[in-house]
């Protein structure tokens, strides 16, 4: 993921034109397409393609391995009928609001703390919130998996120690979305974390100096300098949160893979893109797998939108 | 997957075989190629390895490429995959409960009849290969093994409980499924740990495969929701529910492989193939086990067979395998290494088979114990949707079992449920 710095880095649009024109050689006025081409080109095959092929295949009952009929938007009245796509529509927001919210605010508060100018060992620090980022989803999932096992797991141990009986993470709702947003907030905030500390340290050290001086403690310096610098990225975070969150596919299909696909009995932790792949690749109904994914697409725009709307509207009131 | 791409990977992927393969020739009949290799598609757990092993320590001329994909689901969904656009493999082993859905489109795999599997037929269960036969006719799977059922109990917790421990006794314990819950609850009483690993999977998909007809009648209709033998498996089901002698703890949970060395439940039905899975998981417990008959008769729960895609590139080679390795000599002797059971009934008397006594499990003869379970099976027809029908009907008693379902509403739920998922 490229990670788009602050908008400082955007040339301001009163630079020359240089290079505007027809007065170059043909070679130098194509070099730039040539140079941007390949991911174009990548894209238009992986990317571009397959995206409207999924637009195309929504209006078919597809059967990768046999016929293919044309049912016009029918998939689409089947999952407004559906109550297992409604059920995993809310399964996936509210794991996203569970997992997202506790993640950037520790993320914020970890990046304040770790700009502070006297702390020791900054760098080992730095580096080792970076350690579940690269951790293999998977492993995640697995160890995260067992350690709230009803039976055997660390959790329920600790639990029994204090008198508490066991809990069943994966069976019961609340326990099952509670046990993947831990998974996704563990993996995610310390690449949050970083993205903040990097735009914290573009904020002069003697903005805070010149705080301590006037007296202001940890949390004014937190709430009247950091917010503030952050501002910004933290609309950047929101947004690709927002749209990871909304994908949440590996931990629910690994918490609960000995269900067939439904992450537990009565599909209690099954997300959106879970749902999706149980469709297409559980039960082979690519057309109707296809609408959940057009569906699924017109709810990240959707949220996307919104998320722009709030986000200039902040910036707004800012300066 | 925090990707910025908005529509989700996996569609994309999959979107992209189905345009490539949209674009590419239709070749239908593979033929010729190279007799010399092959690739081949297992799932793990099964132990093919051993097969190929065998067949190459006798022809180190050639050379088979084996893959184990993964599970029998991944298995099957990265076959469909291949078929819809990739690169297909010369073989593939397909569990039983995959197989009504190739069945359905045998345009996609070699009709075995034009190699002569038309004159090899006889030597399998008649009702195993019917399973791989399309309505054409086409016979588009040889079958490697049935999943004949048992059960298998701790000869020291029954002991414990002061239940008899010997085989025979034991079987005489559960003539029925009533008898077995009411074992169950002796065990209860006597030791107050649980007596059976789950009943969803130890006590439905048991009984619910020693039907006449099962979620679909003989001529293909669906008739999940008013079979009454289909609702009386389900009623006892939540009848050993109801009787609380269940760990509650799902096969193929890792929970499972946790609970079983530690003795937190005294029995497990067991298919042929789990043998190797228990042994696997719970190595120290060796001796410790014995296997019993199964309650309410004769029964199958899985197998597999071995199919040609019709694009293979060595389809040649793949049938030399299997021709060889799926010969009632050969599947006896996979038996004897491996445990699964043959599809071949020619080897049922064979002393070798007949035999067998298994140390892990207190020296049972398990050959003849899985034997008898099959050969007194009334098959019945399994359609397009079976192993949805079958899962549905599982999540709706696990989730009685964990506590969240409602006993008295959970059939209806369970059929409303599979009307949704199957739109019928």
């Amino acid at each position: 993921m490229t990670a788009t710095l602050p908008a400082k880095q955007v040339p301001s649009p009163g630079a020359p034109k240089r290079a505007g024109g027809w007065t170059l050689p043909f070679r130098e006025r194509i070099a730039p397409y040539a140079y941007v081409a390949p991911f174009f080109l990548i894209f238009g095959v992986f990317g571009l393609v397959p995206f409207l092929a999924t637009f195309y295949i929504a209006l078919f009952e597809w059967n990768p391995i046999g016929d293919q009929t044309f049912i016009g938007v029918d998939n689409f009245t089947r999952m407004l009928a559906d109550p297992r796509f409604w059920n995993a529509t809310s399964n996936t927001i509210r794991i996203w609001l569970l997992s997202t919210i506790p993640q950037l605010a520790i993320a914020l508060v970890l990046a304040h703390v770790l700009n502070h100018a006297r702390l020791r060992a900054a760098v080992f620090f730095r580096m080792s919130i970076l350690v579940p980022f690269i951790t293999s989803v998977a492993a995640t999932a697995i160890v995260f998996a067992q350690m709230f096992d009803r039976d055997y797991g660390l959790l329920n141990w600790l639990l029994g120690l204090v008198g508490i009986s066991s809990i069943d993470f994966v069976q019961t709702v609340w326990g099952s979305h509670l046990m993947i947003a831990v998974m996704v907030a563990w993996r995610w905030f310390g690449y949050n974390t970083l993205l903040y500390l990097a735009a914290l340290q573009a904020v002069p050290r003697d903005v805070y100096e010149a705080a301590s001086i006037d007296g202001a403690g940890g949390w004014q310096q937190f709430r009247h300098i950091t917010v503030p610098a952050l501002r910004p990225i933290i609309i950047f975070t929101i947004v690709t949160s927002t749209i990871g969150g909304l994908q949440i596919f590996t931990e629910p299909l690994l918490v609960a893979r000995t269900t067939n696909l439904t992450c537990g009995a009565v599909r209690q932790c099954q997300t959106l893109t879970l749902f999706l792949y149980e469709q297409g690749f559980g039960r082979y109904e690519f057309g109707y797998g296809s609408a959940i994914g057009v569906a699924l697409f017109l709810m990240i725009i959707l949220i996307a939108a919104v998320n722009y709307l709030l986000s200039t509207r902040i910036r707004g009131e800012g300066r | 997957m925090r990707l910025r791409t908005s529509p989700p990977l996996a569609l994309l992927a999959a979107a992209a075989l189905v345009v490539i393969s949209a674009c590419s020739p239709g070749s239908a009949s593979g033929g010729g190629g190279d007799p010399k290799s092959f690739e081949f598609w297992s799932f793990s757990g099964i132990d093919q390895q051993h097969d190929v092993d065998v067949y190459l320590r006798d022809h180190p001329d050639l050379q088979v490429k084996l893959t184990e994909v993964g599970s029998t689901t991944e298995t099957a969904q990265a076959l469909t995959t291949a078929i819809a656009g990739g690169k297909v493999p010369d073989l593939v082993l397909i569990q039983g409960d995959d197989m009504p859905k190739f069945v359905q489109q045998p345009q996609n795999f070699r009709d075995l009849r034009e190699s002569g599997a038309d004159q090899m037929k006889g030597d399998y269960l008649d009702w195993v290969m019917e399973q791989a036969t399309a309505e054409g006719g086409q016979i588009i799977g040889i079958p490697t093994d049935v999943g004949g059922m048992a059960v298998v109990y701790r000869t020291d917790l029954f002991a414990a409980a002061g239940l008899p421990t010997d085989r025979e006794s034991v079987s005489k314990l559960w003539p029925t499924w009533d008898a077995f819950i009411e074992t169950g609850k002796k065990y209860v009483a006597a030791t107050g740990k649980p007596f059976v690993d789950n009943a969803p999977t130890s006590v439905f998909y048991q009984a619910v495969n020693q039907v006449s007809q099962k979620y679909y009648d003989d001529a293909g209709n669906l008739i999940y929701d008013t079979n009454p033998e289909v609702k009386a498996a389900f009623d006892t089901t939540l009848k050993a529910l109801e009787a609380g002698i269940s760990a509650k703890i799902s096969f193929g949970a890792d929970a499972w492989n946790a609970a079983l060395p530690r003795g937190d439940f005294a029995v497990v039905s067991a298919p042929a193939w789990m043998l190797d899975q228990i042994r696997r998981a719970a190595p120290d417990t060796s001796g410790k086990w014995d296997v019993a008959t199964i309650p309410g008769g004769a029964g199958n729960w899985g197998g597999s067979y071995l199919a040609i895609p019709a694009r293979a590139q060595n389809p040649e080679a793949a049938w030399n395998y299997i021709k060889e390795m799926q010969s009632p000599q050969r599947q006896l002797e996979h038996f004897l290494d491996v445990g699964s059971l043959p599809t071949t009934p020619a080897v049922y008397d064979d002393p070798k088979l007949t035999g067998q006594a298994d140390p892990f499990f207190s020296g049972a003869p398990t050959g003849q114990i899985y034997t008898q379970a099959v050969l007194g099976i009334k098959p019945f027809h399994m359609g397009p949707d079976t192993a949805t029908i079958g899962s549905e009907f599982l999540n709706a008693l696990t989730n009685v079992e964990q506590g969240s379902g409602n006993p008295a509403t959970a059939w209806d739920d369970a059929v409303n449920n599979i009307r949704t998922a199957i739109g019928k």
